[in-house]
């Protein structure tokens, strides 16, 4: 569509590249959202208890499969950049059965420390194994169909998720249990979808033998890294919960979750940027390098690379810098808006600065998962994780709000995630060289 | 360093073990061993003419006591020894170009392999002194000259191999001879041609010296480099013997070689001759320069030169040889029988051999005459059938002569060395619908070869003084051969009383069927002139190419080099 040339291609492409970032989280946000306004217009008491479910839920399946995602997600890439497609069903197959076992186990375990009532610990288990299946599918997914294979999923299952749980709520009063069958219905429905089109796209011949244990292996710094990336998108909030109690921390969590709408533009340029000029300077660097190019033309290259990373983190500063700005000045009718009480305004403003410059290290991350430095990946991500939960915590002991410690934890990662980004990129030639396994063994 | 592989105890004499690090300088010699033959993939595990050679060498000097260091390709490259190790042979160590060929690495292997990369990166990266040994790589490549220092400098083993792979000073040299010296290569190509000359380098350097009273290098190459830095450490004499001329022979192979891609994927076509470089590509002649620089350390090293021909010593001298190190010893073969046979009429033999019949062993070829015509020329080639002996100008050349005269074509010798060749030689004789014609005998012992032939061909790129010809001589027998080596002079004669002998063969260019089939039925014709050939051969075999002055030669070289 960019390549059209045109403002209307250029608009389409930007809102692809917002509907395949953001569609998934944001549906499933708004879907949460929405069934808890239209439970309180029905008056439906039970639903609090199936919100704070659904909360735990999401946190844990999140958490807990962002380790395998990003080895299964790899695992596939490369089997694609390999051509070897049939290397992906069997494993992909023991995966999903895994983790639903591992997620009907967990789901389990955390209905029961919630003390949940038996009915609603089973809706609540099967709902985990629902999500924590849908993520590993999402996984998969996102290389193997079409990017609208996986909004057609999530397009049709939001929806489902919304209208089930009042229909089954109406016609059969379950009360919570049914909403919760009924969310987890059309949660179903996104994975049957997902399921379906990742299918198609596998071969019918399948290696057996494939498996995916190396992989594990092999990919465990990029596996740390997501699990620490994505427990540094709850572990403030946990902070929070356990110094200043429940309320406090579910107005952080809300304003949170409001501060993040704000990084949608800006994915949707990151996604555009990448998948397109990024891609193409990051093939021609290798391709050129297989392809017999001599010294200074790889020195060429390399500093094309380079000069593109540059821009691409400082395009997406520039956007997500005016989106920031929009709402920082429009905080105090945004809470209105969204309900909040206006001592939420300072927090919002501070979690829009931190979500802006998570954005940035998020796409920092990005770019050195992309030149394959996962031991610099996991350092980023760990600094952004330890970094919330020691600065929160800090701010907290300081009196300061503590929304403060999310904003300079990230701003301190985003640094020095630019540093490392600017140094590694500095010395791509020499590290694409020396880094290879030219002699087998040591 | 490390002490080389010590694989065999030999003729029950105890090993002798040097795995303790000698000496830098000037040891005494080491008892036991008087000689150290340095030998690059030949003896004891290859059959041909060097192997030979350096067998009889050892075995005509029985008052010497000798190791051999063979420095092979890889583990498992070779497989057993081809020759029964002389008593006089008191070790036979090996040394290694490269590890085997490493296994397919699974998930946790790699992890592990680039935590150990990354290990290396952050050693090498840590050095506080820069590397003799790569600023000696740098001076092989970038600077005209040897010297002493290099040599000094590639022995002071203080670069690991993962040092050269991983570390930053390394690249940052390899980026510097890229620039100087092919700016227009594939680098990544270049990268590995450059850790394929240099990792060799530091896995053969990286070994203590043999003990040794004196380094005999039957190359230049790398047994020359590693007898020329062994010298430096132990302070102990090195002679060098070139059959071939190393660099030479490395140039011909170089030309033909396919595994250095330098057609440019732009340019149109199948890649054929359309060389990114107007005439040798920078990688050809990196590789070129680097084996060159390799003999002229050699040269520089050695205190005697030894080559076996006229046309060597000048090639030697071009490379850079000093003319006062150099002397030259033809090979040289037992002679058996003896008498030239008398000169004969067309058609009838006055000598014992004819054409079914060999003197063998001690029989003298004037005994008895049997006066019969063969009905075929036979015509032999004996050699390994590998690329650098052109056995398919020879076949061809063959199936050209047959087209005029009748032949019986014989190609003797090991066939194991190089498969992929000998299978295209064997299906050209197959195309050509020559199978009957040209047979491929396998190798044979010397007595049944050549009473059974008419001439001994050799169609060879390159030769030094072929030990073949000697033995056709030695038979009587006319050689056609190719203007290689020492073949000119050993035909035509290399000095005025060794021409007035006549010519004993027809010299032919290289690689040309034309000329040599024209030779093949010149000998077919005429058999008068083909007898008088085989005779000249016999006197200049008996004047100038015996095995007892050969060995008388050696012998007082071993006695200038042991005692120095």
């Amino acid at each position: 569509m960019i390549d059209h040339g045109s403002l209307t291609g250029a608009f389409g492409a930007y809102l692809t590249g917002v509907a395949v970032t953001s569609a998934p989280w944001l549906l499933t946000t708004t879907v949460l959202m929405s069934l808890r306004v239209l439970a309180r217009n029905n008056g439906a008491p039970d639903f609090q208890s199936v919100e704070h479910l659904l909360t735990v839920i999401y946190a844990l399946t999140v958490v807990l499969s962002a380790p395998v995602h990003v080895v299964v997600s790899r695992y596939t890439a490369d089997r694609l950049y390999d051509r070897r497609v049939d290397l992906i069903a069997a494993p992909l197959r023991r995966a999903l059965a895994l983790t639903m076992c591992g997620f009907a186990v967990v789901g389990a375990v955390a209905m029961a420390v919630m003390g949940a009532p038996m009915a609603l610990a089973v809706a609540g288990t099967v709902v985990t194994v629902i999500v924590g299946a849908q993520w590993l599918a999402l996984s998969v997914g996102g290389g193997m169909s079409s990017p609208m294979t996986v909004l057609y999923a999530f397009g049709f299952g939001a929806p489902i998720s919304l209208i089930a749980p009042m229909a089954v709520e109406r016609f059969f009063h379950l009360g919570a249990v049914g909403y919760l069958y009924g969310f987890g219905a059309g949660q179903l429905v996104t994975l049957v979808i997902m399921l379906h089109g990742v299918a198609r796209a596998i071969p019918e011949h399948s290696d057996e033998s494939a498996r995916l244990a190396p992989a594990f292996s092999e990919y465990r710094l990029l596996s740390l890294s997501a699990l620490a990336y994505y427990l540094s998108i709850w572990v403030d909030k946990l902070v929070i919960y356990a110094v200043m109690g429940h309320d406090a921390a579910a107005l952080y969590a809300a304003v949170s979750a409001l501060a993040w709408f704000s990084v949608i533009p800006a994915f949707g340029w990151i996604y555009v940027q990448i998948e397109t000029v990024f891609y193409r300077r990051f093939r021609a660097f290798y391709d050129d390098l297989e392809g017999g190019a001599s010294l200074r033309q790889l020195r060429s290259r390399a500093d094309a690379v380079t000069t593109e990373t540059v821009r691409i983190l400082r395009g997406a500063a520039v956007v997500q810098a005016a989106v920031t700005a929009v709402a920082l000045l429009g905080a105090p009718y945004l809470m209105q808006l969204a309900g909040l009480a206006p001592v939420a305004v300072l927090p919002f403003r501070l979690a829009v600065v931190g979500a802006a410059l998570q954005v940035i290290t998020l796409l920092e991350i990005l770019v050195l998962y992309y030149f394959d430095l996962r031991r610099d990946a996991l350092w980023v991500s760990l600094v952004l994780f330890l970094g919330e939960a020691t600065l929160t915590f800090a701010c907290w002991a300081l009196d300061w709000p503590p929304a403060c410690g999310y904003a300079l934890a990230c701003g301190l990662t985003c640094a020095s995630g630019a540093i490392l980004v600017r140094r590694r990129l500095g010395t791509l030639l020499v590290d694409t060289f020396q880094s290879q396994p030219f002699a087998g063994r040591l | 360093m490390a002490a080389p592989e010590v694989v065999a105890a030999l003729a029950g004499e105890p090993l002798v073990d040097h795995r303790s690090p000698a000496p830098a300088v000037t040891p005494a010699p080491a008892p036991g061993v008087d000689v150290c033959l340095l030998v690059e993939g030949t003896y004891p595990y290859v059959p041909g003419g060097v192997s030979s050679w350096v067998h009889d060498i050892i075995l005509g000097h029985p008052e010497r006591r000798f190791s051999v260091v063979n420095i092979g390709s890889h583990p498992g490259a070779y497989g057993e020894p081809r020759f029964q190790m002389p008593k006089n042979v008191i070790a036979l160590h090996r040394l290694f170009c490269q590890d085997g060929l490493p296994a397919a690495l699974d998930g946790p292997a790699r992890n592990e392999l680039a935590e150990q990369i990354r290990g290396a990166r952050a050693r090498a990266d840590a050095r506080t002194t820069p590397s003799r040994m790569l600023s000696a790589f740098r001076r092989m490549h970038l600077d005209e000259e040897v010297s002493s220092e290099l040599i000094d400098d590639l022995g002071s083993a203080d670069l690991s191999i993962s040092e050269l792979l991983h570390g930053r000073a390394a690249f940052e040299l390899f980026s510097e001879m890229a620039e100087r010296l092919a700016p227009e290569a594939p680098f990544l190509d270049l990268f590995w041609h450059f850790r394929a000359m240099h990792v060799p380098m530091l896995r053969v350097l990286a070994t203590d010296p043999a003990p040794a009273a004196c380094y005999h290098a039957v190359s230049t190459g790398y047994a020359g480099l590693v007898g020329a830095v062994w010298s430096r450490l132990t302070g102990r004499p090195l002679m060098i013997t070139e059959h071939g001329i190393y660099s030479r022979e490395r140039d011909m192979e170089l030309a033909r070689a396919d595994w250095i891609q330098d057609h440019h994927p732009s340019l149109p076509g199948d890649g054929a001759g359309t060389t990114w470089a107007p005439r040798v590509s920078p990688l050809r002649r990196v590789w070129s320069r680097f084996f060159r620089t390799l003999s002229r350390i050699g040269y520089l090293q050695a205190r005697r030169l030894v080559t076996l021909s006229e046309v060597n010593r000048r090639k030697q001298m071009a490379d850079g040889a000093p003319a006062d190190k150099i002397e030259i010893v033809p090979n040289g073969v037992v002679l058996r029988g003896s008498p030239i046979s008398a000169d004969g009429v067309d058609g009838v033999v006055t000598a014992g051999r004819g054409a079914t019949g060999s003197p063998g062993d001690g029989q003298s070829w004037d005994e008895g005459v049997i006066p019969i015509r063969p009905a075929k020329l036979r015509v032999g080639f004996v050699g390994r059938v590998v690329p650098i002996k052109d056995v398919v100008t020879f076949i061809k050349a063959c199936d050209l002569a047959l087209r005029t005269v009748d032949m019986d074509v014989r190609i003797i010798g090991p066939v194991e060395e190089d498969p992929g060749y000998v299978a295209r030689c064997q299906s050209l004789v197959d195309r050509l619908g020559r199978h009957d014609q040209i047979r491929f005998l396998g190798p044979k012992k010397p007595a049944e070869i050549y009473g059974d032939l008419d001439v001994v061909a050799l169609t060879s790129f390159s030769e030094g003084q072929p030990l073949v010809m000697l033995e056709a001589y030695a038979a009587e027998l006319p050689v056609i051969a190719s203007d290689v080596g020492a073949c000119r002079e050993m035909i035509e004669g290399r000095t005025e009383e060794d021409r007035a002998l006549g010519p004993s063969g027809i010299v032919c260019p290289v690689a040309s069927p034309k000329h040599t089939a024209a030779a093949l039925i010149a000998m077919a014709q005429d058999t008068r002139a083909r007898r008088r050939m085989g005779r000249a051969g016999r006197r200049r075999v008996t004047a100038f190419y015996q095995r007892r002055t050969m060995l008388a030669s050696y012998r007082a070289l071993y006695a200038a080099l042991v005692t120095s």
